[in-house]
């Protein structure tokens, strides 16, 4: 959830929650204001009737107080005296032509020993019609309040906030290799300022370590060729003494091999520095389905040995501009594994699309886990030839040409497949 | 034959020196970059190996001077930095070779007797072990005056081995020499085997010994 639709959720269900409980008690308060100031008029009217009633009886009848006052009838009641009581009930109105809602007073009166019945009624149509849109009015203000404090309330948050949105957009595009240090811009906001300041600390720091740690990488692993040069020299003038036993010769074997395995790792840890120290600057267009030929033709020993099937479709021409000697490793490293893992008789599918190409092959019947597929050193076999770099830098490569590579495992077939992102 | 190894690792001349002890080479060793420009300038050698990364200068200079004094001196860059770059500027410079650190000393044991070879201006490019000749030329071998078809690689094999003759040649080294960047993805030995069966094979119906000996599965060894 966005902060500013978090610290606007508390203003919106608290406005809501005001709005649906004030309305009600609004309404009812209202209604019944209005129902006691009409039951304290019936009353008076009652007192007032009584008292005209007493001059008129001798020489009218009650009939004619109908003919003035619609709302009041009188009739004499068998009854005794029963308390006076005040309710509302709906009947048909004459002028209104509806049912509408009456308050009504009716009581009894003894006059000159005779017992009266009255009742007393008035319209409440005119009350409920006020009090309906004096809610509304009330009803349209509050909303209209409400909303408009949401939106000032938002656009404050935006505006203060937005060094915020500013600093984490410079972050998302910050990249730790790029040789450029983080700029962020001034803002009044204390607050601001010092995660700012943080910030770019912190990323300057980070980025002096990066490059003392790619440093590292690469002069140890420069370093390290004089004496493996040795190493290995002194190992072959060993293989040179005589007499040489086979226990000696086989030790000999193994220091061969060890040294040769050291040697390995450490022309690929050389290769990684240079393509992460950009050193391979030269573009060409590169043509993929070339490239793939003339690898193919390098492990055609390889492919043979164990008599793997090499099945090539080309659906469109892939020209890639970048260095041809990069895409030839890379290349080369998705079908040396695809040679180094597959099953005797196996099967590798080759399919080069306009900007991309996919390298399918048979193999262990185990999807490999993606997540550590493209870490260092992430030897998913046993293979002491394979050094763990390998798919490394195939993905520091697409890296720097801003292409995908993603695996996936589907129809008993590893899948690699690189899409190159035109730009 | 005189061969100057221009090299600043002490331990690494001394093994170069060494292992070329066998072909009689005679072998001087100049450990720094002014030792180098002295000697390049008052002597003549069949072969310079040059070391680029000196502590007391660029060995590149060493083969400037070389080509500017008309010397032709064969020279093998021997250099910890596997650039492309560099290689192109050395060979730019009229190095004959270049060969990245480490390698194996059978490798540039075989780097020196090509460059000699082909310096050699008495035209005599063919290499006679006894019964067998091999035409360098025409990269082509007779037994006792007699044709033998080799392949490429069996050709490479037997000149690879017979560059470092009566010394062991370990599988790596074969491998690689053979296979180049390949052998490095695939450490199987198994092609060689089949390749050098092959030659074993020819050379002996051909009439010729059998001078490729295996040591101990350690490698193989041209005794003659």
């Amino acid at each position: 959830m966005k902060l500013l639709n978090k610290s606007l959720k508390g203003h919106i269900v608290y406005s809501v929650l005001v709005l649906f409980v004030s309305m009600p008690v609004f309404y009812f308060e209202l209604t019944s204001i209005v129902a006691e100031d009409v039951d304290e008029d019936l009353v008076a009217q009652k007192a007032d009737l009584v008292a005209k009633m007493e001059k008129v009886i001798a020489n009218k009848p009650f009939e004619y107080f109908q003919v003035f006052e619609p709302d009041i009838h009188i009739k004499p009641a068998n009854t005794k005296r029963i308390k006076d009581s005040i309710y509302t009930i709906s009947f048909f109105d004459s002028i209104a032509k509806e049912n509408v809602p009456h308050r009504v007073l009716e009581s009894t009166v003894v006059l000159n020993n005779e017992w009266y019945n009255i009742t007393i009624s008035k319209s409440l149509v005119d009350n409920d019609n006020l009090i309906f849109s004096i809610v509304m009015v009330q009803a349209i203000i509050l909303v209209l309040i409400i909303v408009g404090l949401l939106f000032i309330t938002r656009y404050h948050s935006k505006k203060l906030w937005k060094p915020f949105y500013v600093t984490l957009g410079k972050l998302h595009e910050y990249k730790i290799e790029s040789e450029k240090s983080i700029e962020l811009e001034k803002t009044e906001i204390d607050e601001f300022a010092d995660l700012n300041k943080t910030i770019s600390n912190l990323t300057n720091r980070n980025h002096e370590v990066y490059l003392s740690q790619k440093e590292f990488t690469e002069n140890a692993s420069h370093e390290m060729q004089t004496p493996l040069a040795v190493f290995q020299s002194k190992v072959e003038l060993l293989m040179q003494t005589t007499p040489l036993t086979s226990d000696q010769a086989e030790l000999i074997t193994e220091l061969s091999e060890a040294g040769q395995r050291m040697n390995r790792l450490n022309k690929t840890l050389l290769l990684l520095s240079k393509i992460e120290n950009n050193q391979f600057t030269e573009k060409e267009p590169v043509n993929i389905d070339k490239a793939v030929q003339k690898l193919a033709e390098q492990y055609k020993n390889a492919l043979n040995q164990k008599n793997i099937f090499l099945h090539t479709r080309v659906a469109g021409d892939a020209v890639i501009h970048a260095n041809q000697t990069l895409i030839e490793i890379l290349i080369g490293n998705l079908l040396s594994n695809a040679i180094r893992h597959n099953l005797q008789g196996g099967r590798i599918n080759i399919i080069i699309e306009p900007n991309q190409f996919n390298i399918s092959n048979t193999g262990n019947t185990k999807s490999l886990d993606e997540s550590r597929l493209f870490q260092r050193f992430q030897k998913q076999t046993a293979d002491a030839n394979s050094v763990g770099l390998g798919l490394e830098i195939a993905k520091r490569i697409c890296n720097l040409y801003k292409a995908d590579i993603t695996y996936n495992y589907a129809d008993s077939l590893h899948c690699f497949n690189v899409t190159f992102n035109n730009s | 034959m005189k061969l100057l190894i221009v090299e600043d690792e002490k331990e690494l001349s001394k093994s170069i020196v060494a292992y070329l002890k066998q072909e009689n080479y005679l072998c001087e060793i100049a450990p720094d970059f002014k030792t180098a420009l002295d000697k390049t300038e008052s002597f003549d050698y069949d072969c310079v190996l040059l070391d680029i990364t000196l502590p007391d200068g660029n060995g590149l200079n060493v083969l400037k001077g070389l080509k500017a004094d008309n010397k032709t001196d064969g020279v093998i860059i021997i250099s910890a930095k596997n650039s492309i770059d560099d290689r192109i500027a050395g060979l730019n410079l009229g190095a004959d070779d270049y060969l990245a650190k480490p390698f194996h000393l059978s490798e540039l044991s075989a780097r020196i007797a090509a460059v000699i070879r082909r310096r050699r201006f008495d035209g005599n490019k063919v290499l006679v072990l006894n019964e067998l000749t091999i035409d360098t030329l025409a990269k082509t071998i007779s037994v006792n005056g007699k044709g033998v078809d080799l392949t490429r690689k069996e050709y490479d094999l037997l000149l690879y081995l017979v560059s470092n003759k009566n010394r062991v040649v370990s599988k790596n080294a074969i491998a690689e020499h053979l296979s180049g960047d390949e052998a490095d993805v695939f450490d199987n030995f198994d092609f060689i085997y089949a390749h050098m069966k092959n030659l074993k094979k020819k050379m002996v119906q051909a009439g010729c010994e059998d001078y490729i000996k295996s040591i101990y599965g350690m490698g193989y060894k041209f005794d003659i």
